[in-house]
């Protein structure tokens, strides 16, 4: 059995000079830096949580005094943390379904079922990949507005349906997909909507959990057009709520701090679970988007 | 095939038209609703004069005149150039170094992986105010207790103008460099090993092969991705509001965050708002025909 070749410039029969084994050595000690580097502010945010105001204003010590939770139990209760925990779950759950539904729709639509001017379709699509829907988040507020959905989850699931990066993952996607087995179906006298569910969505799960990471991710961190719709009322998420404190500068730092290690939780959990869904994904997701 | 038979094969196929129409509908609909009209509604709006949410009467350019003409405005438009200018010299070399070194491990780059892109999941909200704690120029501020362990004097970081921006795309980069690290490793994993093995037999160094077998490699995609990054630094906006609030004296202030300032900022002009946002969008555009021109050449979609 052949073995796979190592990639890497750095060839075995470098290894023997001592100039390159020096260099490689080099190299390992930038990553290890570069690791610390990533995660200290997280270590650090963590161990800030734990002192109270006074020892968070005044220490010049990076550990805290004591490690007792109860800062952190503190907080959550002082400021309903539960109550964002629940609305942002909603919102994400929302949000996700929204985004397979809608996008894979249209990516369908666009990908196999390619009717006549289906083409155009796929450049507008590809055109709004580069405009950020910031640009033009004030007359999306004030259609949201006109329409009398403030203060409603409705308008922030729906615009994840709107996501032409989905879109693409989708279409790039399903053209993968043998085209014999849709045309099989179509000649069982499937319906196209009976093909989507029944054949294309069971087939194309890997980037129906692909793009669902990366929409749970998405959602959990969106705060702009949430604090918008929601600000003031009893749906503000985690997010919205962090956005509020940071603006209104309403709580304490040592408070602020906690929040923040809050707002982080379940996305370290989300990557500590699918870190290789992630990580190997990042590539397609980061170039189109 | 009698004149009956083709009729109803054509009238199928229009049905089956019809119907993959149906299906992309909502997704159109959602479409336009969220990008495609508030773009179109965003130039409309800006040559109006508006009251809350309606538009009172045509004006003409005058709202891109009264905005452009404050101060506010340039302060706002050097400083965005500014930000892509420093994203260019401290975020844009990093990914890429960062790839070649982890590419070069021989054990644990899985890990390595992991964890450089531990801090793009994070929510950039969260990134920020985390970093605030770091760059505080009170004696508790992360860098100045770091700082102190060393014997240096204590600094102030965020209040003076000629750091502020530096250290908005230290941040910026922090969280970005990891992901876009991914990305280069992946084009540099395309390199055949084989033809690092030839060079090595005719006797290229290891400097030699990275300048003139792994640098041509990754060229295209380094272009794709500067412009992507130009673009996205662009519309800088929650990091200095949240972070500075566009101070001091505006040295941070950016064009998008005066646009939200202009909206949301208490004053409700979303006409003037809507002048900045198509003054964006125009600068934008100009960036986005250089990258459709680098990415036609380039890849093969569509």
């Amino acid at each position: 059995m052949k073995s796979v070749q190592r990639t890497g410039v750095i060839r075995e029969y470098d290894m023997h000079s001592a100039s390159v084994k020096a260099g490689y050595g080099f190299i390992l000690l930038c990553c290890a830096l570069m690791v610390v580097l990533a995660v200290f502010p997280l270590i650090w945010v963590v161990l800030a949580g734990f002192k109270d105001l006074k020892e968070f204003m005044s220490s010049t010590s990076l550990l805290p005094e004591s490690f007792s939770a109860e800062p952190f139990i503190t907080t959550w209760n002082q400021l309903g943390i539960s109550q964002n925990y629940l609305n942002s779950l909603i919102f994400v759950v929302g949000s996700v379904i929204c985004a397979l539904i809608f996008n894979g729709l249209l990516g369908y639509g666009i990908g196999i079922l390619k009717p006549k001017g289906h083409l155009a379709v796929k450049r507008l699509v590809m055109i709004s990949l580069l405009m950020p829907t910031t640009i033009s988040i004030v007359p999306l507020f004030m259609n949201i507005q006109n329409l009398h959905l403030g203060n409603s989850f409705l308008p922030l699931w729906l615009s994840y349906g709107a996501n032409a990066m989905y879109v693409i993952l989708f279409v790039q996607f399903f053209e993968s997909l043998p085209g014999s087995i849709i045309e099989a179906s179509r000649i069982d006298g499937c319906s196209q909507l009976q093909i989507f569910f029944r054949i294309v969505l069971p087939l194309s799960k890997p980037i129906c959990a692909v793009i669902a990471i990366f929409a749970v991710n998405a959602a959990w961190s969106d705060f702009l057009l949430p604090y918008l719709v929601l600000r003031g009322g009893q749906l503000q998420t985690v997010m919205v709520r962090l956005f509020v404190f940071s603006t209104e500068q309403t709580v304490n730092a040592d408070t602020m701090m906690r929040s923040v290690v809050f707002s982080m939780i379940p996305p370290i959990v989300l990557f500590f679970i699918f870190q290789k869904q992630l990580t190997e994904n990042a590539v397609s997701v980061g170039i189109k988007g | 095939m009698s004149g009956q038979a083709r009729k109803k094969r054509i009238r199928g196929r229009t049905g089956e038209q019809i119907k993959s129409w149906l299906i992309m509908l909502p997704g159109l609909i959602l479409m336009t609703f969220f990008v495609w009209e508030p773009l179109i509604e965003s130039v409309r709006m800006s040559l109006y004069k508006t009251r809350n949410v309606e538009l009172v009467r045509f004006i003409g350019l005058d709202n891109f005149i009264s905005v452009v003409g404050k101060d506010d405005f340039m302060q706002a438009l050097m400083n965005t150039f500014s930000y892509t200018f420093w994203s260019l010299v401290l975020g844009f070399l990093l990914p890429m170094i960062l790839a070649l070194l982890i590419g070069e491990t021989r054990r644990g780059k899985g890990f390595f992986r992991t964890a450089v892109y531990l801090p793009n999941m994070l929510p950039g909200l969260a990134v920020i105010i985390l970093w605030s704690a770091f760059f505080s120029g009170e004696k508790s501020g992360v860098l100045n207790i770091l700082l102190g362990r060393l014997g240096m004097p204590q600094q102030t970081y965020l209040t003076r103008t000629e750091w502020v921006i530096p250290i908005i795309i230290l941040i910026a980069t922090w969280k970005g460099a990891g992901a876009t690290a991914l990305i280069y490793m992946a084009g540099m994993a395309g390199v055949s090993p084989e033809l690092y093995e030839a060079a090595a037999i005719d006797g290229a160094t290891v400097w030699k092969r990275i300048i003139h077998i792994l640098l041509p490699a990754i060229r295209k995609l380094a272009g794709t991705l500067l412009i992507l990054q130009i673009i996205s630094v662009f519309q800088i906006m929650y990091e200095p509001m949240v972070l500075t609030k566009g101070g001091p004296d505006n040295a941070s202030l950016s064009l998008m965050q005066l646009m939200w300032q202009y909206a949301f900022g208490g004053s409700m002009n979303y006409g003037k708002a809507s002048a900045v946002a198509v003054i964006v969008t125009l600068i934008l555009l100009v960036m986005t025909a250089i990258y459709s021109y680098f990415n036609r050449r380039e890849s093969d979609w569509d």
